[in-house]
């Protein structure tokens, strides 16, 4: 009665997916049975050494900071190319395809590839992050502005053609109030994904919070490790809070 | 003043063309009301006026000077002579009744100043007189989605007559408006036509209201023009061409 033939393939497909995907990650739970060495380790991590705390609160601000930058100059970038990319507002086809394919190519390249890379130029440290999560978020929040742009209400353009208004000022004031919020949403949402890839390029050379957590980890320095931990918990459970706070503010 | 000389539109893919060999000429000082069913082609001959649709045939001149094939800049000084209200008034959202009215005088200044806002004493003046004509000077900074459906109507003719206009464009301004609201909104229309001496083309589902407030009225059915008088000459069997549908020839 509730199933049909196609509930039953699809149930059968998802098995043997989900079968080799277990193979292929060597997914076995009775390797839990040396759990006992995780509670050993953990326990290393306590009591948390607290002495680091206000080196561990600068490297913090550092990765807001890095997370920050780099997502709002990536937003900064992205929204004039948007109108390009959108197929409405792209003074061309061949223009609207080419900043489309931009687009792809270089959301395609993880944020880590390009810190490796700005790494031999730039040197150690947060700038080369920065440019490389501003990089990625061109290429991110270029498509979804681009596509916000396309959806919105067709409208206000005609109107802001029709009092005889020029060139790009008609898109711009017909089509940014409409997906601002949007826009704001989409941004907030690429900035705490920018605070956890900002972690990673730590892990490269990148500097803040994530660097400091890699090398306390290296060098079995657990009593800041379990420190670091709970402050970059904190951080993002106080970023999560403000950018809903905000989010509503706007909408 | 407007010629529009054997003109047809068929849009892209359709059987039948939108508007089928209208010839018409329009003269300052008249008040027309055009009728006819959803579809019969009403707005895409309002569009064709302001150049906003393309012609697949025939010419439109504004003052002997032909509009169908001008440049994208020409265009633009023809709609500056074009003042337009819209059925779902294509406001532009979050913004305030008066920055929404300022928009209107877009086309006379530079792209710059528009964007940053920066209007004289006397523009300013000028579109607080028109806020206080269209009886709203009590919400001048009230965001326009707090605004009833005939106070948007209000800003919207607002934004039209700050621009000057010479000829007045009405596509179907009050179908989304209760009868009361309706009423009001085409006697702040013929107000205004009267005092600044323009030409009003309306699009309007009311025959009601057509016949109170034109001066000469037109009745489009499948794209053909099928009546051209005075209201008083548009009679029940005209009514009834213009509105028969199977349905009405089936009882």
């Amino acid at each position: 009665m509730w199933f049909k033939k196609r509930n039953i393939l699809t149930i059968i497909l998802l098995s043997i997916f989900i079968y080799f995907s277990m193979k292929l990650t060597e997914f076995d739970i009775t390797k839990f049975r040396d759990f006992r060495n995780m509670i050993d380790f953990m326990a290393q991590w306590f009591p948390i050494n607290f002495s680091n705390l206000s080196g561990i609160v600068m490297d913090t601000l550092q990765t807001l900071a890095m997370a920050f930058l780099g997502s709002l100059l990536g937003l900064l970038i992205a929204l004039p190319i948007s109108f390009i990319a959108a197929r409405n507002t792209s003074p061309s086809p061949i223009i609207y395809h080419f900043w489309r394919v931009f687009l792809s190519f270089i959301r395609s390249i993880p944020e880590i590839v390009f810190g490796l890379i700005l790494l031999t130029a730039l040197g150690l440290g947060p700038f080369p992050a920065v440019i490389a999560i501003m990089l990625h978020n061109i290429g991110v929040l270029g498509k979804l502005i681009s596509e916000l742009i396309e959806a919105a209400d067709p409208g206000p353009q005609e109107a802001m053609k029709a009092v005889g208004a020029k060139g790009w000022i008609v898109s711009l004031f017909s089509i940014l109030p409409q997906i601002w919020p949007n826009v704001l949403s989409h941004y907030f949402y690429r900035f705490e994904v920018a605070i956890r890839t900002s972690l990673i390029l730590g892990f490269i050379g990148g500097g803040g919070i994530g660097q400091r957590l890699f090398n306390d980890f290296k060098t079995f320095q657990y009593q800041s490790v379990s420190l670091d931990v709970l402050i970059i918990m904190i951080m993002v459970i106080i970023v999560d809070f403000f950018g809903g706070y905000i989010r509503n503010k706007v909408i | 003043m407007i010629e529009m000389n054997n003109v047809s539109v068929r849009y892209p893919g359709a059987k039948h063309d939108a508007l089928s060999d209208i010839d018409l000429t329009f003269e300052k000082g008249d008040f027309i009301c055009i009728l006819g069913k959803s579809g019969a082609g009403k707005s895409t001959f309002i569009r064709c006026i302001n150049g906003l649709q393309e012609l697949t045939q025939g010419e439109v001149k504004l003052d002997g000077k032909q509009i169908s094939n001008m440049s994208e800049e020409q265009l633009r000084q023809v709609r500056l002579e074009m003042g337009m209200v819209f059925q779902h008034f294509n406001l532009i959202p979050r913004m305030s009744v008066i920055q929404n009215v300022l928009t209107g005088i877009f086309g006379y200044r530079s792209n710059v100043k528009n964007l940053l806002g920066l209007f004289s004493a006397d523009e300013l003046e000028q579109a607080k007189r028109v806020i206080s004509e269209v009886g709203l000077s009590d919400m001048m900074d009230r965001r326009v989605e707090r605004l009833s459906g005939g106070q948007k109507q209000r800003v919207g003719i607002a934004r039209a007559i700050v621009q000057r206009p010479r000829i007045l464009l009405g596509d179907e301004p009050v179908a989304s408006l209760d009868p009361g609201t309706s009423n009001h909104i085409f006697t702040l229309l013929k107000e205004m036509h009267q005092r600044l001496g323009l030409l009003t083309i309306i699009n309007v589902h009311d025959i009601g209201l057509a016949k109170r407030y034109a001066t000469r009225l037109l009745a489009l059915k499948d794209g053909k023009l099928i009546f051209d008088g005075n209201p008083e000459e548009f009679t029940e069997s005209y009514y009834e061409e213009t509105y028969e549908s199977p349905d009405n020839l089936l009882t």
